[in-house]
């Protein structure tokens, strides 16, 4: 009966010497089963291709076929540290503990070198729109570029104060506005945005008074450029491949008085009258939020 | 015995064999006891030596103190109740068995996953605790509603505590006691009467006129006459032992009760069925299986890919994770649920055809079977006994056996046919019970024996008015049947009120008949019997007696006015009349006849390659008559009996293997040594095995299963249930079935129509086509949900498809339409092809496998990726880009990352993109899902050739397409499912593939039907 030629030792299943199978299979019936999956994988991954390349020309070279998602650009701070949540810790006596900030400063400011700004880029005239339309078929390419120089960011620039006043316990931030192709934050009327900063008030129910202590706390601030402006010349964008030097606006801030040794809460804020921010449930819609602690041993 | 019956009946192939069966192990040796013959020996004892063993006396009974020792000694005369499952163990086993061991498994390494991650990380992502309470859900509420589909099942032994007859009278120390029937004891002298239960097995030491129904032991619906002598050696034919709970029918009888409890037959019936191990359904064995398929490929693809990501850098702890991912990955949460609701819409159905399942997983079984063990009473039969033939003016007549009266009637005419209708009318103590004058003749109760209400029904059918005649002809002396004298005779007035003859009607058995008379009516006219018509006699009566039928011979005869004058005091006692010299007028002949049905029905399981086997207790010549007539010995075949009188040799030189059917007496299989029992099963097509103990049918049921068949057995009594119970499916009769067999039973068929058994074959091998068909549909979406998360570890994307999006198909769209393939209309004839082969012909196969995961599955993936890319370049992520992004991507603090167009992006802005990914991913599978449906319709034939008239399958396609859209476009979808609108175009992307699907399907099924048993078949023919 078949469960006497049925039985099967398991190394009889791996091998079996007398029908020359392997696992279940003889060579030529391996052979066949594995030419037709590649022949049939090769065929697939033809027809993959074959979408993929349709998808690819359906789209554009400059500019993303939707940006519903950008309507609210998102703010960003650096120095970025901390995971998940933004925060600068550090100890004023002790340069290790705060050489990263700087670090990070320095790398991140490099390409806005007054030096290299002037040798790439372009001077604008400030606070208006740098609109580079094409004329019909004539392309502008590639687009210019606005200068920003590093300079602009005074106190902030690590040009003349090389810690960033992070050896004084006055550290010095920097946001910038996420860059989203064609985004016109000032609006149609060209009302730059500006930063500003203040303690982050958590919930409805803390009274005045925490605020205020907060606010104490957190002490007084400066923006470079002054008002915290972005300047509207740096927009609108056109995109990494048309604008390949772009030059990202940017707001330093400098806290000048911090309570040492405790916990602020500072969020950063872009007013901006070009984009409407109703609604916005996003974390880091124009704003950003993070937590700012300077210890110190006095 | 009476009535031209023999029983002499012998086979051929029986050979001594004195071999003492070695008994498997000491495991089973209780249960082999239980199959072997009842060891009765009383019945060959004389009366003293009955009373010598069980210590009592013939008059005086037992002594009270030996009666109370004896109680003490055997216990209770009742049967032990078997363990009964506590209800919570029954909800265990359905919450436990089978497919939901899968999905808890999956359930639990979810839980740990997600262990790990608290464990290890701040954040941990729900995911994994979600999945595994959505698993745990899952088993839970389909393991409640396959607990209440069965919970009204199994309850064997309660029937048999009903059956305990409270009362005894027992004679006890000299005196009549009415004792609780419990505390009878071996040994105790019982009385019974007619209408009680016998509380015991009984030695009976007197009896008068005591007629016992043992219908619900051997099957035999003919009440049997009890007396005290020996008839037979089998215990269970001879008539000094009646048994425990069958019923006293008229008489009364005087008895020593020889065992009690478990002890008696019934007892031992009872323990050897509610003993017995039922085994796993195919269909449980198949799921099994296509566990250990699944397993088997979600355990390489975990550890394959486990190495891979400890070869990619991953740590420990999250390849880890991975691994248990990818395993949970294959789990197909839907796929109990769809199995469990195809069956119950299954069982559903056939119960409408008349066959109610108790076992859900029995729907599967009947259509698996290759060996149908039949019952004949009551099943093959209409269980009425019924005039078929009728010899008279020297010429066999066939009466209509038809259930509708639909068949052939015979010449009425003659005057010996209306002498012969008076007689049977008159001499016949069967009546119509009263107030059913509306009611068709055949479906009318009658009060009296079977043979007498055959007669009864035949003549009121005939010539009508049968109470009418009685009136006419007032009954003035009777003389009741006897087995000594095998007659019975009635003497009437005439209906001519001038004619004051008595007239003497008489009928019994025909010999003794024949030799009453002396004339003989041949067309009106007395003639005298000679050699030749009595030669005629002989003929006939062997013809009917061969077809198995019972012969009854009348006579009759006018007693002359001057010896009896009206008025005349017949004495029955001390006969004063003669009862000799007689007129012959014929013979009749009943036969329980076959269901009109049966002959079909048997055909239709003989072509659907289903061996079918009488097994009966009844006597071989009326076995072999029915199996002739049903067609279980189809025409032209021969068993080794007719062989070897057609040849007119020794039935010893004949050989065996030229017969292919064979009937078979129990007390020869008696004999058989299991590899004789093995040879006789393998080498005869048709097999009728007769005179059968219950313990035999079983052994014959175990014979076949060890052959590899799977069995169903119909039945009916009290004596099928230990084989009802061993069946891979017992299928009890709803109208005549007793209720234990109904309890041992997996199927009941409500008609008690063996015809329904073919409905129930048929739409059990249509359920296991389409459950493979939902199967394959069901696992092929299983590879666009695995795949996403592979490529998430391997090449550091973006997740594709998310766990609740997976969740979302499995349980949400992907139901209906894999239910709906359990209404798909069967591809060819199932009913002309073999029945399936347990050993090769799996529910699930690597054929299966091969083209749900190797070739649709893929294209499937592909379709699904390809809206991801589609949607991720749409929004400014390129291919290019997404590569190796996937841990800046996941950063929460990373909230300016850029695009493949310099753009910068927060991790909630790019998290709505993602899961705007998994939400098209989702609709591309829905998409694709179309198409495999469509494909998964038919295994061999192209959807043009099978038509799309299954309606509640394009209910499916609307009914995904409507809730895909749902989730996707209900607003707040984004917050509870993280689901999010898609653009229309979104939709399209995956029409390319859902096409391809197709048209790549229907040229595999094209090759394989142009093909057949090419490597195509062989490679992707599931």
């Amino acid at each position: 009966m078949a469960k006497d030629d049925g039985k099967v030792t398991w190394k009889e299943s791996i091998w079996n010497p007398r029908t020359g199978e392997f696992i279940g299979r003889t060579a030529s019936s391996w052979g066949l089963i594995i030419l037709f999956y590649v022949a049939f994988y090769i065929f697939l991954a033809a027809f993959f291709c074959l979408t993929m390349y349709a998808l690819l020309m359906t789209l554009e070279d400059n500019r993303p076929k939707h940006q519903d998602r950008l309507v609210v650009p998102g703010l960003m701070m650096r120095p970025r540290s901390g995971n998940p949540f933004l925060e600068i810790d550090y100890m004023m006596e002790e340069t290790e503990s705060w050489d990263m900030y700087v670090q990070a400063l320095d790398e991140f400011l490099s390409p806005y070198n007054d030096s290299e700004q002037a040798k790439k880029n372009y001077e604008c005239v400030s606070d208006k729109y740098f609109f580079q339309s094409d004329s019909g078929s004539v392309k502008n390419y590639p687009k210019r570029s606005c200068q920003f120089h590093r300079s602009i960011l005074g106190e902030c620039s690590g040009l003349t104060d090389r810690t960033y006043g992070y050896g004084d316990g006055q550290p010095c931030i920097i946001v910038k506005l996420n860059r989203v192709i064609g985004m016109l934050p000032g609006g149609k009327d060209g009302e730059p945005p500006f930063v500003t900063c203040a303690p982050k008030i958590y919930g409805v129910s803390e009274d005045d008074t925490e605020t205020t202590e907060d606010t104490d706390k957190m002490g007084q601030v400066m923006y470079f450029p002054p008002n915290g402006t972005f300047n509207l010349m740096y927009y609108p964008y056109y995109g990494k491949k048309e604008q390949v030097n772009y030059s990202q606006p940017l707001v330093a801030i400098k806290f000048l008085n911090l309570t040492t040794n405790t916990d602020i809460n500072v969020e950063c804020k872009v007013t901006a009258p070009g984009i409407n921010a109703v609604n916005v449930k996003d974390k880091f819609g124009l704003k950003v939020v993070f937590r700012l602690r300077v210890n110190s041993r006095n | 015995m009476g009535y031209g019956r023999s029983d002499s009946y012998r086979v051929a192939t029986t050979q001594e064999n004195k071999d003492v069966k070695e008994k498997p192990k000491a495991k089973g040796a209780d249960l082999e006891e239980l199959k072997k013959e009842v060891p009765l020996t009383e019945h060959k004892m004389s009366i003293e030596e009955v009373c010598q063993k069980h210590n009592t006396d013939i008059v005086q009974g037992l002594t009270n103190a030996k009666a109370a020792e004896f109680l003490i000694r055997d216990g209770p005369n009742a049967l032990t109740p078997p363990p009964t499952t506590p209800e919570w163990v029954k909800f265990c086993r359905q919450l436990f068995g089978g497919f939901s061991v899968l999905l808890w498994i999956g359930a639990i390494l979810c839980f740990l996953a997600y262990a790990i991650q608290a464990a290890t990380e701040d954040e941990p992502a729900g995911d994994n605790l979600y999945l595994g309470i959505v698993l745990s859900a899952v088993v839970i509420i389909t393991g409640c509603f396959s607990y209440f589909q069965e919970a009204k099942s199994s309850k064997i032994m309660e029937s048999f505590k009903n059956m305990v007859p409270q009362q005894a009278l027992v004679i006890r120390e000299g005196e009549k006691l009415q004792i609780n029937a419990e505390e009878v004891v071996a040994g105790d002298l019982v009385e019974v009467k007619g209408g009680d239960r016998i509380p015991a097995d009984l030695r009976v030491v007197s009896a008068h006129g005591c007629k016992v129904d043992n219908s619900s032991l051997t099957g035999e619906s003919e009440p049997q006459n009890r007396s005290p002598e020996c008839t037979n050696d089998n215990p269970l034919e001879t008539r000094n032992i009646a048994f425990f709970s069958t019923n006293c029918v008229e008489g009364t009888a005087r008895g020593i009760v020889i065992s009690t409890g478990d002890r008696t037959t019934m007892g031992r019936i009872a323990t050897l069925a509610s003993g017995l191990d039922t085994g796993k359904t195919p269909i449980a064995k198949e799921i099994e299986h296509f566990i250990h398929i699944i397993t088997g490929v979600a355990v390489f693809l975990g550890i394959s890919f486990f190495i891979l990501s400890i070869v990619l850098g991953y740590s420990w702890l999250e390849a880890v994770i991975f691994l248990i991912g990818i395993i949970v990955a294959n789990v197909p949460e839907g796929l109990l649920a769809t199995v469990t609701v195809c069956l119950t819409l299954t069982a559903k159905r056939m119960a409408k055809k008349n066959c109610l399942v108790k076992n859900l997983e029995a729907v599967e079984t009947l259509g698996s079977t290759s060996t149908i063990c039949s019952d004949k009473t009551g099943t093959l039969t209409q269980n009425r006994m019924t005039v078929a033939h009728m010899w008279f003016d020297n010429q066999i007549h066939e009466a209509d056996t038809t259930e509708d009266q639909s068949g052939a009637s015979f010449d009425k005419s003659s005057e010996t046919w209306v002498a012969l209708a008076r007689v049977a009318a008159l001499c016949n103590r069967a009546s119509f019970k009263a107030n059913q004058e509306s009611l068709p003749i055949l479906k009318r109760d009658v009060a009296g024996d079977a043979s007498e209400s055959a007669l009864l029904k035949c003549i009121e059918l005939s010539c009508g008015g049968v109470k009418a005649m009685r009136e006419k002809n007032k009954k003035v002396a009777e003389i009741p049947f006897n087995s000594t004298n095998k007659y019975q005779l009635s003497v009437h007035e005439t209906e001519d009120e001038n004619d004051n003859r008595y007239l003497l009607v008489m009928k019994g058995a025909p010999e003794r008949i024949l030799d009453r008379s002396t004339t003989i009516m041949v067309q009106g006219k007395e003639q005298p019997m000679d050699e030749e018509l009595k030669e005629a006699f002989q003929n006939a009566y062997l013809e009917l007696g061969g077809l198995g039928e019972r012969v009854l011979g009348f006579c009759h005869a006018l007693l002359p006015e001057d010896q009896f004058p009206k008025g005349f005091a017949f004495d029955c006692d001390d006969v004063n009349f003669p009862t000799e010299n007689l007129c012959f007028l014929g013979l009749m002949s009943m036969i329980d006849p076959p269901r009109a049905a049966v002959p079909d029905a048997v055909g239709k399981c003989r072509s659907a390659g289903i061996k079918v086997i009488m097994v009966t207790g009844d006597h071989p010549i009326t076995a072999k008559a029915i199996a002739k007539g049903v067609g279980i010995i189809s025409e032209g075949n021969e068993t080794v009996e007719d062989i070897a009188a057609r040849l007119n040799i020794p039935v010893s030189q004949v050989n065996p293997r030229d017969a292919k059917a064979c009937v078979i007496h129990g007390s020869d299989l008696k004999d058989l040594s299991q590899d004789q029992m093995d040879d006789l099963l393998k080498n005869h097509t048709e097999i009728v095995f007769a005179r059968t103990s219950p313990q035999q049918k079983l052994i014959i049921v175990e014979g076949c299963q060890r052959l590899g068949a799977i069995v169903a057995v119909t039945g009916d009594g009290v004596n099928d249930s230990p084989a009802l119970k061993k069946a891979d499916i017992g299928v009890a009769m709803g109208i005549s079935g007793s209720d234990v067999s109904k309890q041992a039973a997996d199927m009941i068929l409500l008609d008690d129509n063996f015809a329904s058994i073919v409905t129930g074959v048929e739409e059990g091998r249509l359920i296991f086509d389409n459950l493979k068909k939902s199967i394959a549909y069901t696992l092929t979406s299983n590879i666009p949900e695995i795949t996403p998360f592979l490529f998430f570890i391997i090449v550091n994307i973006p997740l594709p498809l998310g766990t609740i999006t997976i969740l979302c198909i499995d349980l949400g769209t992907d139901m209906v339409p894999a239910i709906s393939l359990a209404y798909e209309i069967a591809e060819s004839d199932i009913m002309k092809r073999q029945p399936r082969n347990p050993a090769r012909d799996k529910l699930v196969n690597e054929r299966l496998i091969s083209i749900a995961y190797g070739q649709i599955g893929m294209i499937q993936a592909l379709g699904g990726f390809f809206a991801y890319f589609v949607i991720m370049a749409e929004n400014g992520f390129l291919p290019s880009r997404l590569v190796g992004i996937r841990l800046y991507w996941d950063d929460r603090s990373n909230n300016d990352l850029e695009d493949s167009y310099g753009q910068q992006w927060t991790y909630e802005q790019r998290k709505i993109v993602e899961f705007t990914c998994h939400t098209a991913f989702f609709v591309s599978i829905v998409v694709v899902q179309w198409a495999d449906v469509i494909v998964c319709k038919t295994r061999r034939n192209s959807v043009f050739q099978q038509g799309m008239r299954n309606k509640i399958l394009i209910f499916g396609l609307f009914e995904e397409t409507a809730l895909a859209a749902f989730l996707s476009y209900c607003p707040g979808m984004d917050v509870a499912l993280r689901m999010y609108p898609l653009k229309p175009s979104w939709w399209f992307c995956a029409f390319p593939y859902s096409f391809l699907i197709f048209v790549y399907d229907e040229i595999r099924k094209l090759i394989l039907r142009r093909h057949p048993g090419g490597w195509v078949e062989k490679e992707t023919y599931y």
